[in-house]
């Protein structure tokens, strides 16, 4: 029984090795990074994400959304995300700053959806995706969230948000009433739209460049 | 360390009561093996030499890829003691980007240009592409809304604004590079679009905001 | 050995010392076993339980419209309920009960005041159901492997702290001076996991960190969860029930030692490698990559030792129930680990992240290498603690080949599937050199779904399968309970007779 304090010296190194390397240095080293002032545009980025797109990640994240999807953009050249048209340059830590709950998931089962803001704008084009992504994606595996709208009976005068229009055929209701999203849907959909990482930190500059010809040297990764 | 023989385990002594119960349990304890023990065979040398490869390899790898230690590096390759002190300037192939832009138009426009007949006109051959900068730019810039005819074909729809100020808020180079790309593609032969010229359109039109309409285009000059 | 006369000297005067140690044992079982019987029973039903969930969430990958009506059911929840329900349910109850009842042989210890440690564990599932209703009411905190809603975390720790305190007062009061490595093992994962858990709740949902410093926190915790916990349980595991059964030695100790301290050194930096080409800084990646690579040395050291260990007696496997499962996990362990450790390299981390190769290689790590490990244990403890034989060899048999069959498909499957998508995903050029696609651009995303339905069918497959067994096994586990005792009945629940009777134990 003489070793176990021993035992227990290199037990608590052990982890504390990787909890101080792992956690505790970057913690320090950039777990205070702070938006950044851009001169010509006069404001600080990364956004603030509006309040009801606040709410729509909420609605995100008690979906288990980030069970398929990811929201991080790997550099040119490895993996094809920049080749896919899902995002201009890597993602960097400055882009999640703000996020209370940083989202990166690990899975892509659907696509990348850190730019989706930028690549998908049509607000239309959401809401009958979740309805039932059959509508605008044949074949894909995603479910269907049509309990994020709701059929109701037109009262008075129909309302403005109402989708079915926008929706084929099978999917339509009773004459009479009509599909509009519920709160949950519509701020899911203003959260999906305010996903847009477009502005170009100092340290996007941080990247590899092939040595030009004239250099002499040819190293390619 | 002894344990005290005046309290023995209560259950024990349960067991102890009937004779049934302690030939149960000396059956199954009595076809038991002994509790394991370990047998001290001397380690093979080879697994030290083993070792020592793995940490000199690993070891090598992990300096390689250390990116200078910073917390800003994402790109592995990249190594901030090595990298010059101004902004690279890497050069950029505007039809390649413009083709990677073009997945935003491809869906409506489709990949092959050919657009939807009665709802999406097609770029192929497209006067409004191939004939005026300024229209062509402007309608990236603004959008395009209502009646038109291409080709002797008529449409009736809209098409979204790419300029600042939008959903999609391309930059001058961006809306260069799709025009370039859509000017010199399935068999289009026209000039490339510089950001030059998208900047002098922007600037003529500041203060324009709404999409465009055909007629207010081909008053254009 | 014996200072003061034991019980079983003072029913036959005529004992020798190893019939002391066995007396000694059987009141060291008989102590155990209403906590060892409480875990292993919610284990079990937790089990049932996860395995619904998880055929649910299989059959929703490839037909989404199952059951898509209903949003308490929609695959991210279900999804989460399974992982839940199988890691803090089925393996940590399993753990548990594995981890005192080893600790507890081992330090020659008798389990004083048990009734604590039911009372424990009543609080660890109560906890568990919480987190898990509060998961399928949407409360997920959507922190990959931390889902449970922070107000069932009190109960969890609580829960924790008896059972943490109870081994290591345990251990210290035991008679045995020799501290075997099974016992590096549970004491080294009782002291980590706390100070993961922890942290992770800490600057993940308590007092939440800036940016990517969370992903950090997260996957430094969610890793260590398998490989500072659930590894040296299952090794514990392994390093007891294969010598014990086998009646040798141990290889080596120096091996067991080397094993076991290369293990507490790599494995927990290995995390990062969840991250790679992520927004993290590269050197925290580079180094996550290296220690996943040196990871190849304490599993190739414990698997010579294990080997080593079982040479010569590979028959044995033909009889012995615990054996088999053990065994089987023991192997898995190796291949998963070997696997893990070339999935890290950046160029074919490239392929295989983000796609479910790594569902797969997950299912192997947890479910082929753990899961197997602690059915071995339970199908060797509970004869111990309950003094009946299990009722069914063919159940057991029925049992292992589902699960064994079974999941050794479903890794396949998802690997094969997964390494297909990876290629479609993200390297269109290696993907064109192997006739996957016809050009070199990437294809469109929909392509890399459709290629994967097939295989997350034969996934459902592979999955009904294990479905059969755990069953076979609940019943079996169920049966054991409430049989009446025979006291004729002496031999062990073997799949056959072996020849020699008395020498092959269970």
């Amino acid at each position: 029984m003489n070793r176990a304090p021993l035992i227990f010296l290199g037990i608590f190194f052990a982890l504390a090795f990787s909890w101080t390397g792992i956690v505790l240095t970057n913690q320090i080293s950039y777990g205070s990074l702070k938006p950044v002032y851009d001169e010509t545009e006069g404001k600080s980025y990364p956004l603030q994400t509006p309040g009801l797109a606040a709410r729509g990640k909420q609605v995100y994240e008690d979906l288990g959304c980030i069970y398929c999807h990811s929201q991080q953009i790997r550099r040119p050249g490895y993996g094809d995300d920049i080749e896919r048209g899902w995002g201009d340059r890597q993602s960097v830590a400055h882009d999640y700053i703000r996020e209370n709950r940083v989202l990166l998931g690990t899975m892509r089962t659907g696509p990348d959806l850190r730019n989706i803001g930028a690549r998908q704008t049509d607000r239309t084009w959401h809401y009958q995706h979740l309805y039932d992504p059959q509508i605008t994606s044949p074949g894909s595996n995603m479910p269907p969230f049509a309990f994020l709208f709701e059929t109701h009976k037109i009262v008075g005068q129909p309302s403005p948000k109402a989708i079915q229009s926008k929706l084929p055929a099978k999917y339509q209701p009773p004459a009479g009433y009509e599909i509009v999203p519920t709160e949950r849907g519509e701020t899911l959909v203003d959260y999906l739209l305010s996903l847009k990482d477009t502005y170009a930190y100092p340290e996007t500059k941080n990247v590899y460049v092939e040595p030009t010809p004239e250099a002499g040297k040819e190293e390619k990764k | 360390m002894s344990e005290d023989p005046i309290k023995p385990n209560a259950q024990a002594e349960q067991a102890g009561a009937s004779d049934e119960s302690i030939q149960k349990v000396h059956s199954i304890l009595l076809r038991e093996k002994p509790e394991p023990k370990e047998g001290y065979t001397p380690m093979p040398l080879f697994i030290l030499g083993f070792i020592t490869v793995m940490i000199f390899v690993c070891t090598l790898y992990f300096v390689h890829y250390r990116g200078g230690f910073s917390p800003m590096v994402y790109d592995e390759r990249y190594d901030p003691s090595t990298a010059s002190a101004s902004a690279q300037v890497t050069k950029v192939d505007p039809v390649a980007q413009g083709k990677r832009l073009f997945q935003t138009c491809a869906a409506c426009h489709q990949a092959t240009g050919m657009g939807v007949p009665g709802v999406y006109p097609a770029l192929v051959g497209s006067p409004w592409v191939m004939e005026s900068d300024k229209q062509v730019i402007s309608i990236l810039l603004h959008g395009l809304s209502g009646h038109m005819m291409v080709e002797d074909k008529p449409f009736n729809g809209n098409m979204p604004a790419f300029g600042p100020g939008g959903g999609y808020n391309w930059s001058d180079e961006k809306i260069s590079y799709v025009l370039t790309y859509i000017r010199q593609e399935w068999g289009n032969k026209g000039a490339a679009i510089t950001p030059e010229q998208v900047k002098a359109v922007r600037d003529e039109m500041a203060g324009h905001s709404k999409p465009w309409s055909a007629e207010e285009l081909k008053g254009m000059k | 050995m014996a200072s003061a006369p034991s019980l079983a000297a003072s029913l036959n005067p005529a004992t020798t010392s190893d019939d002391v140690q066995r007396a000694e044992l059987s009141e060291i079982d008989a102590s155990t076993k209403w906590p060892a019987l409480f875990l292993l029973a919610s284990a079990v039903g937790w089990l049932l339980i996860g395995t619904v969930f998880a055929l649910i969430s299989s059959v929703k990958m490839h037909s989404p419209d199952f059951l898509g009506n209903y949003e308490w059911l929609t695959f991210g929840r279900t999804r989460t309920a399974h992982l839940n329900a199988v890691v803090y349910g089925w393996s940590v109850n399993a753990s548990f009960a594995v981890a005192f009842w080893l600790m507890a042989r081992l330090s020659r210890s008798v389990l004083r005041h048990a009734g604590l440690l039911i009372v424990a564990a009543v609080f660890w599932n109560i906890g568990v159901t919480v987190g898990i209703a509060g998961i399928l009411i949407g409360d997920s905190t959507s922190i990959e492997w931390l889902e449970m809603p922070a107000y069932a975390t009190p109960l969890l720790f609580l829960a924790y702290a008896l059972v943490g305190a109870w081994a290591v007062i345990t251990f210290r009061f035991g008679k045995s001076k020799h501290i075997y490595v099974s016992q590096w093992y549970i004491l080294a994962a009782l002291f980590w996991f706390p100070w993961l858990y922890s942290i992770a709740e800490i600057m993940l949902i308590f007092a939440p960190a800036r940016g990517t410093v969370q992903a950090l926190v997260n996957w430094w915790f969610a890793h260590n969860v398998l490989g500072l916990w659930f590894t040296p349980i299952g090794l514990a595991a392994i390093y007891y029930f294969l010598p014990k059964v086998l009646g040798k030695p141990i290889h080596s100790y120096y091996l067991s030692v080397l094993g076991f301290w290369s293990l507490a050194i790599f494995y927990n930096w290995a995390g990062v490698h969840h991250l790679i080409g992520g927004p993290v800084p590269v050197w925290v990646q580079s180094a996550g990559i290296a220690a996943s690579f040196m990871m190849v040395i304490p599993v190739i050291v414990t698997a010579i030792n294990h080997h080593l260990t079982m040479v010569g007696s590979f028959n044995a496997l033909k009889y012995s129930p615990t054996l088999r499962f053990i065994v089987f996990g023991a192997v898995s362990y190796t291949v998963t680990s070997l696997f893990g450790s070339a999935m890290a390299i950046r160029s074919v981390a490239e392929i295989t992240h983000f796609t479910h190769f790594v569902v797969g290689h997950a299912h192997e790590g947890m479910y082929s290498f753990f899961t197997m490990v602690m059915f071995g244990s339970i199908y060797y403890i509970m004869p111990r603690i309950l003094l009946k034989e299990w009722p069914s060899a063919k159940l057991i048999s029925l049992h292992f080949w589902t699960t064994a069959i079974g999941s050794t498909l479903y890794v396949f499957d998802l690997k094969i599937g997964g390494f297909i998508q990876g290629l479609l995903l993200n390297t269109p050029v290696l993907a064109h050199k192997f006739g996957l696609q016809p050009g070199t651009d990437p294809v469109p995303f929909i392509d890399t779904v459709k290629v994967t339905i097939p295989y997350l069918q034969w996934r459902t497959y592979s999955g009904i399968l294990m479905t059969v067994g755990h069953i076979a096994f609940a019943i079996n586990f169920a049966w054991i309970i409430v049989r009446s005792a025979q006291a004729t009945k002496t031999q062990p629940t073997l799949f056959r007779t072996p020849p020699e009777m008395e020498v092959t134990a269970q």
